[in-house]
């Protein structure tokens, strides 16, 4: 599957906090609009997808129960697969990987891959808050909710109060990746948290589940993101800047050490980014950029020892030794990532390392342009186990090259 | 169904209840494989470990020590009513017996909270049907 398939188009809808007296657009809009922004960047129709692959990402937002199916009677497009994905923030990447595994197998030959929610505007018991009725119901909510937990936040504070434990790191190096992604937010009209903050207000922003503060935690944004993937051979001839998949790793559900009592300070990618490498055919020092999947600085961190851009336990000395800009000698997050840039619900922030690779690779990145960027490698990371760390990691690495 | 707290309550479902219900009897349950012998918490369609379905509910020491811990100070994703009990002690307990579950530590001010420290469980009434453990220090 190397270089067999590749990003000629994307799109990101303007994020909205759904402040009042804003128009709301519903999450359908919010489809259309990103797949039309990915369609003109492609120069492509929606009717290029009759026949072909219509990949729709889950949601929070109040949807039918056959939703895929249905997102192809609003588009008018009569798709010959569709995709559906439901891994969280691993969802664009996994969306991917199978459109790559259909055009690979020559079932389809491309694929409009659709991504978008409304988290801000869903009725909730805690209003502004995505509890949406999947979020409330069911097994996994009847043994958290009861018993206190306060989702995302108190989840990624409970690997974070371990990981503290088991390692040395102080909050200053959690507060770099902070600071460097907010400036590159400074940098990138899209994001919906632009004005730069210093390590400072960093330390001193309040604590909400400590040991994670305020400017630790995703903000949640409503939106809509979209990509599309093509065989090589039609990427070709549909734009100069294809977007190659090299290579791809993914596991779901993975446990470190112990089924019963896994070590938490451990992430599937210690399985899923070796495989992507292998494929790919590169070593760590070939990656040119590195957008993770950055919803909290921790899982930023965790990420740099799981990939083996250092050893267990040394993230904090490497993030005090590189510099993590765009300039930088190991440039992170180049968007400002979910931290600064929004999270449009828990199952689409996925999208936005993918597109930002791609504008990397195209060199379409403008004042945070990585220079001669080639190759970058991307996380996908979704959901939270009970009482464990994440439920699904995805890494890929795209190529400007095939 | 009434929510005398204003908090969450679970919908107990025959799968579920024996650990409801052991609750209210100040019983710390949880499953156990008969095949392997395996312990595991939160409930689970099969062994996680082997595959076969014939679990049991066992009685296990309510007792166990801290994993991971954090003190929340707001209400994030879940009803507004836990706000008169913040700041909330949510820890990831190891229990003495061997599978792991959130609880809650009461009784321990949140800067004396340490990852080793040995709790044991109490049970507090969130419904007729219902009640939860929460923990405090041993």
């Amino acid at each position: 599957m190397r270089g067999e398939v590749a990003i000629v188009g994307y799109g990101r809808t303007p994020y909205s906090r759904a402040k009042s007296g804003e128009r709301i657009y519903t999450i359908d809009e919010y489809l259309a609009w990103a797949a039309d922004l990915a369609l003109e960047k492609a120069g492509m129709s929606k009717n290029d997808f009759n026949g072909q692959g219509l990949a729709v990402a889950h949601a929070e937002a109040a949807h039918t129960v056959n939703w895929s199916a249905a997102v192809a009677e609003l588009l008018g497009i009569s798709p010959r697969i569709l995709l559906r994905g439901d891994e969280g923030g691993a969802t664009a990447a996994a969306l991917l990987i199978r459109a790559a595994a259909m055009i690979s197998a020559g079932v389809i030959d491309r694929a409009l891959v659709l991504g978008a929610d409304t988290p801000l505007t869903i009725p909730s018991v805690a209003p502004g808050l995505p509890l949406s009725p999947e979020r409330t119901r069911g097994l996994f909510w009847d043994f958290q909710g009861p018993f206190g937990i306060m989702g995302a936040n108190s989840q990624f504070a409970l690997v974070q109060t371990r990981y503290m434990h088991d390692y040395e790191i102080k909050p200053e190096h959690l507060g770099k990746i902070a600071v460097t992604t907010r400036y590159h937010a400074s940098l990138n009209p899209g994001a919906i948290y632009r004005k730069p903050f210093t390590m400072e207000e960093y330390l001193s922003s309040r604590v909400l589940s400590d040991p994670v503060r305020l400017l630790d935690c995703v903000p949640m944004v409503n939106g809509g993101l979209a990509y599309i993937v093509t065989s090589a051979k039609s990427a070709a001839a549909i734009t100069d800047k294809p977007v190659y998949l090299l290579g791809c790793g993914e596991v779901s559900n993975y446990y470190h050490n112990s089924r019963t009592r896994p070590d938490i300070t451990y992430t599937g990618f210690t399985q899923a980014a070796p495989e992507a490498f292998k494929m790919a055919g590169i070593a760590l020092r070939d990656i040119d950029v590195f957008e993770p999947y950055d919803d909290y600085p921790m899982v930023v961190l965790i990420q740099l020892e799981d990939y083996g851009f250092c050893k267990k336990g040394e993230g904090a000395k490497f993030v005090q030794e590189h510099d993590l800009r765009f300039s930088g000698d190991f440039p992170i997050s180049t968007d400002g990532g979910q931290l600064s840039g929004g999270q449009p619900g828990g199952a689409i922030g996925g999208f936005m390392p993918i597109i930002e690779a791609a504008t990397q690779l195209r060199g379409e990145a403008g004042d945070r342009q990585v220079k001669n960027a080639a190759i970058a490698a991307v996380s996908g990371f979704g959901g939270m186990t009970y009482a464990r760390n994440n439920r699904s990691c995805a890494t890929l690495v795209l190529g400007a090259e095939a | 169904m009434t929510e005398p707290q204003g908090k969450p309550l679970p919908q107990i479902t025959d799968f579920t209840r024996p650990f409801w219900s052991a609750a209210k009897e100040r019983k710390l349950v949880v499953q156990k494989c008969r095949h392997c012998g395996t312990l595991d918490f939160l409930p689970k369609p099969w062994c996680i470990e082997c595959g076969h379905r014939n679990l049991e509910w066992v009685e296990v020491r309510p007792r166990g020590t801290i994993y991971s811990y954090t003190v929340a100070y707001t209400v994030m994703m879940n009803y507004p009513a836990w706000k008169d009990d913040l700041p909330v002690v949510q820890c990831i307990i190891d229990l003495d017996d061997g599978p792991r579950m959130y609880g809650q530590l009461t009784g321990c001010s949140p800067d004396k909270v340490r990852i080793g420290m040995p709790v044991e469980a109490y049970f507090e009434d969130i419904s007729d049907e219902a009640a939860i453990p929460k923990f405090r220090p041993a």
